[in-house]
């Protein structure tokens, strides 16, 4: 048993994720020190911790996706806040039940994801220009949906994604066991491997046989279905449309997939976006509490809520800052053990 | 089985393949052999779809053909493994070997238990030591070619192209890989087999198609041809062995600017001695891949060297990167043009000053028409041919834009000049020109290391050949040696296994 588990602790240390979740165990035993254990590990905390931020979770491991294949979307933010309003507005002006106006946004999520994989894969656009620029497109689109936040969500849908299933479990933990199966499901097909060889090496793909451009259709459209999800979860958090939200998210989930150990092109996996997203949570999270603690400490001490930005960004840059150095580490590592082992192979040729 | 008819291609001005033709049938090992630039690696990347031909016909089985992609050339039963990997580096063995072709079960994920059963049949036949589960990059190269070729036979293909296998197996893996070669032919498998080990065609082909600049030369069995008739198709020279080990080193007398001592770079360059006088101009010959772009990029500080010294006028350097060469007084023009030399979109001013500006303090003052008179004077003592200098360099021809990165570097003067193939797609009489230009300098006492894949201008051109062959030196030609027969045979490495059988 304990042999065991020794050898899988040795291999999972070779995954890609090892550095995202090192990362992400540092943060939760920093979140549990600083709030106490008994505290931070209760269901209520664990409730609102999932469904406040079960969103920004679901687009970084959209966005995941998206950079094993070799691509990216940085618009991502606007099109949780698309399907938010096409959402709202759809159950508004159409009368329609909630849940079938979620399915249009989900579809008009897909909808933003395929005019992304245009621009990218098909007309081959830089995929971060591209994706910026589409941005701006979406955000004209939010607008024109819906100008001024309004609209609202029948209390039985938002109260029940802010509950606890049975008394523990979080009812918002459904949506990642949702978007984990649906992993699940498509990282076991052939999908799963034919991502990694494309964001690799697009040629070496296609010389095997795999058509890139029809692989990334692929990967974008898993993508733009984690994209409606997160979009849903929003609505339910907030209960209301607002076109100007969650913009940040593209840029934060990019930063989110380097932290967990992805790197831009057939490296990493869901794992890592994973953990890096919830890195990314918990430094918040943690660093809101830290000045809470401050303040109750140090009588009169006093600050603007920028600091615990400040503070979280420092912390976040670090742990971005750690990743390469790790990363670089372990490659000239490689390198040198294989270039003595062809060496002593070359040598012990050439005393023959 | 397969039939080639008439392939050409063309690459904007240069014609890889010009009426090639090319035939295998079942169960016959065919080698495809040709020295650089023949046009062989290109018909293999037609017939793996990498590679569209502008003219001419393929049949298999009798049928006419197009393969336009990867996938078309998997569905006509034809199997490939490259010379420069397909592997995807960051992907497990067992998802590369399968890659495009998992097993499925009935709900349409892969089988992981199948996978891991054909992954092991298959590494146990090829005796590949390592865990399925392993990332490719951890692997030595050997290993990785030795899974290129076992992804390639997975495929059951009914063709199979090797292209270069055997350059990076060790002795042991290449018996191991002529062993299953010969019962996959007894299959009645048909396979194309590139290489440029002379022996190793005699021991396992059954035939030969020879082709030059382009074109097929010969298509016969091995049993009609003989070592020297191969590479006299090949090159049309008669291979000449050397005598004896005429010792080139000594015959030069000068100021010693360059001495490299048992050079190694990972993983292409083994053990390589050389030396460069002042006002010398020193060739490095070889089919290509031999490492010679790798040596001259360590001399220039842009790759790491793994072992060995290099001393430069008399002290021994350690480079970091270009500019510490640079501020040396090493320069390097480069054949690849458009990726390591040109800015083509920035005038033929700006072009030519580049190096100048580079050597320079960064912050240092510059005139205008101090720029403008060192680019003019540039342009007219090398007779660029230029619209104006203003215009942007990709306006120029393309010999004349190599004429351009030339200039740039020897305006700067430097101690030692590195050229990798500098006149590849350069037509005639730039060419001519660029030669003209390089003897003055070393006339004028700079030292010139220019490797080419072109014999004839080596021959023409330099004072000393060192012949790179597998990453060591198999010959080095001066005076007397300096013909195109030895030229040839040090090329085919027939020198290196001479050497070691007397050694």
């Amino acid at each position: 048993m304990k042999m065991n588990l020794s050898k899988s602790f040795s291999e999972f240390r070779k995954k890609p994720a090892f550095t995202g979740f090192i990362l992400f165990m540092v943060a939760l035993v920093l979140n549990a020190a600083i709030q106490g254990p008994a505290k931070f590990f209760s269901a209520n905390i664990m409730k609102t911790l999932f469904s406040t931020n079960m969103s920004f979770l679901l687009v970084v491991m959209a966005q995941s996706i998206l950079l094993i294949s070799g691509t990216m979307d940085i618009s991502v933010g606007v099109q949780v806040a698309l399907v938010n309003v096409v959402t709202i507005m759809t159950m508004k002006t159409w009368g329609i039940h909630f849940l079938l106006a979620c399915g249009l946004g989900i579809c008009a999520a897909l909808l933003a994801s395929m005019v992304c994989w245009l621009l990218v894969s098909v007309l081959r656009l830089p995929a971060l220009l591209a994706s910026f620029a589409l941005t701006y497109a979406i955000k004209g689109v939010n607008v024109l949906i819906m100008n001024v936040p309004q609209g609202k969500v029948q209390k039985v849908f938002y109260s029940a994604y802010d509950s606890l299933l049975f008394g523990i479990i979080p009812a918002a933990a459904l949506f990642l066991v949702l978007a984990l199966l649906i992993w699940a499901y498509v990282s076991r097909t052939r999908f799963g491997t034919n991502i990694y060889a494309v964001g690799a090496n697009p040629r070496n793909a296609f010389a095997a046989g795999i058509n890139p451009v029809k692989v990334q259709f692929q990967a974008f459209m898993v993508k733009g279905l984690f994209v409606g999800l997160a979009g849903i979860c929003l609505t339910l958090l907030t209960a209301s449309g607002n076109p100007n939200q969650a913009e940040d998210y593209g840029i934060r989930s990019l930063s989110a997939c380097i932290i967990g150990g992805l790197s831009f092109g057939g490296w990493g996996s869901l794992a890592c976006g994973a953990f890096g997203g919830g890195f990314l949570i918990l430094i918040q999270n943690s660093v809101y509490y830290f000045f809470n603690l401050l303040y109750s400490l140090i009588p009169g001490f006093s600050v603007t809520s920028y600091w615990h930005n400040f503070i979280s960004d420092i912390i976040i840059f670090l742990g971005l800052l750690m990743t390469i150095i790790t990363a670089k580490g372990q490659r000239e590592a490689l390198q040198i053990n294989l270039q003595n082992s062809v060496r002593f192979r070359r040598r012990a040729e050439n005393a023959k | 089985m397969l039939e080639m008819r008439a392939i050409e291609k063309r690459f904007d001005a240069v014609v890889a393949l010009n009426g090639a033709q090319l035939k295998s049938s079942a169960g016959e090992i065919r080698a495809l052999l040709g020295s650089n630039g023949s046009g062989k690696s290109t018909m293999i990347k037609v017939l793996a779809g990498l590679v569209a031909p502008d003219r001419g016909k393929i049949f298999v089985d009798g049928q006419p053909v197009t393969i336009l992609s990867g996938l078309d050339s998997k569905r006509l039963g034809i199997a490939t493994a490259f010379q420069d990997l397909s592997l995807i580096p960051t992907m497990s063995v067992t998802d590369n070997i399968l890659l495009g072709n998992e097993p499925l079960n009935s709900v349409g994920i892969v089988d992981t238990k199948q996978a891991q059963q054909t992954i092991r049949d298959l590494l146990d036949r090829f005796h590949i030591d390592c865990d399925p589960a392993a990332y490719v990059q951890t692997l030595p190269p050997s290993t990785q070619t030795m899974l290129e070729v076992a992804k390639a036979v997975s495929l059951h293909p009914r063709i199979l192209l090797l292209d270069e296998v055997t350059a990076a197996l060790h002795y042991d893996e290449i018996q191991v890989l002529f062993q299953i070669l010969r019962e996959l032919k007894a299959e009645g498998m048909s396979i194309i087999y590139v290489t440029h080990r002379m022996n190793e065609v005699f021991e396992i082909c059954d035939s030969a198609t020879i082709m030059r600049s382009g074109e097929t030369v010969i298509d016969a069995p091995i049993s009609e041809l003989n070592l020297d008739d191969i590479v006299f198709y090949m090159t049309g020279q008669r291979p000449e062995v050397a005598s004896a080990d005429a010792c080139c080193e000594s015959t030069t007398e000068g100021e010693l600017v360059l001495d490299v001592k048992d050079l190694e770079v990972y993983p292409k360059v083994w053990g390589i001695s050389m030396k460069a006088y002042k006002g010398e101009i020193v060739g490095i010959g070889g089919l290509q891949g031999q490492g010679q772009p790798e040596l001259i990029r360590v001399l220039l500080g842009a790759e790491k060297l793994a072992a060995g010294t290099i001393e430069f006028c008399g002290k021994p350097i350690h480079l970091k990167s270009p500019a510490d060469a640079v501020s040396l007084g090493i320069g390097f023009v480069s054949g690849e043009r458009g990726r390591e030399a040109m800015f083509p979109l920035r005038t033929v001013e700006e072009n030519i000053v580049a190096g100048k500006v580079a050597k320079g303090g960064i912050f240092q003052y510059l005139t205008p028409k101090s720029l403008r008179n060192f680019a003019k004077d540039a342009v007219e003592k090398y007779e660029i041919k230029i619209g104006a200098l203003h215009h942007p360099a990709s306006s120029l021809s393309g010999g004349n834009q190599q004429k351009l990165v030339i200039a740039r570097w020897i305006a700067m003067n430097p101690v030692l000049l590195l050229l990798d193939d500098p006149t590849k797609g350069v037509d005639i009489h730039s060419r001519r020109e660029i030669h003209k230009i390089l003897r003055r300098c070393a006339d004028e006492g700079m030292t010139i290391l220019i490797s080419s894949s072109d014999s004839e201008e080596l021959l023409d051109i330099s004072d000393r050949i060192y012949v790179f062959y597998e990453g060591s030196i198999s010959d080095v030609l001066c005076d007397e040696s300096k013909t195109a027969d030895r030229l040839v045979a040090a090329m085919m490495g027939m020198n290196a296994a001479n050497r070691k059988a007397g050694a």
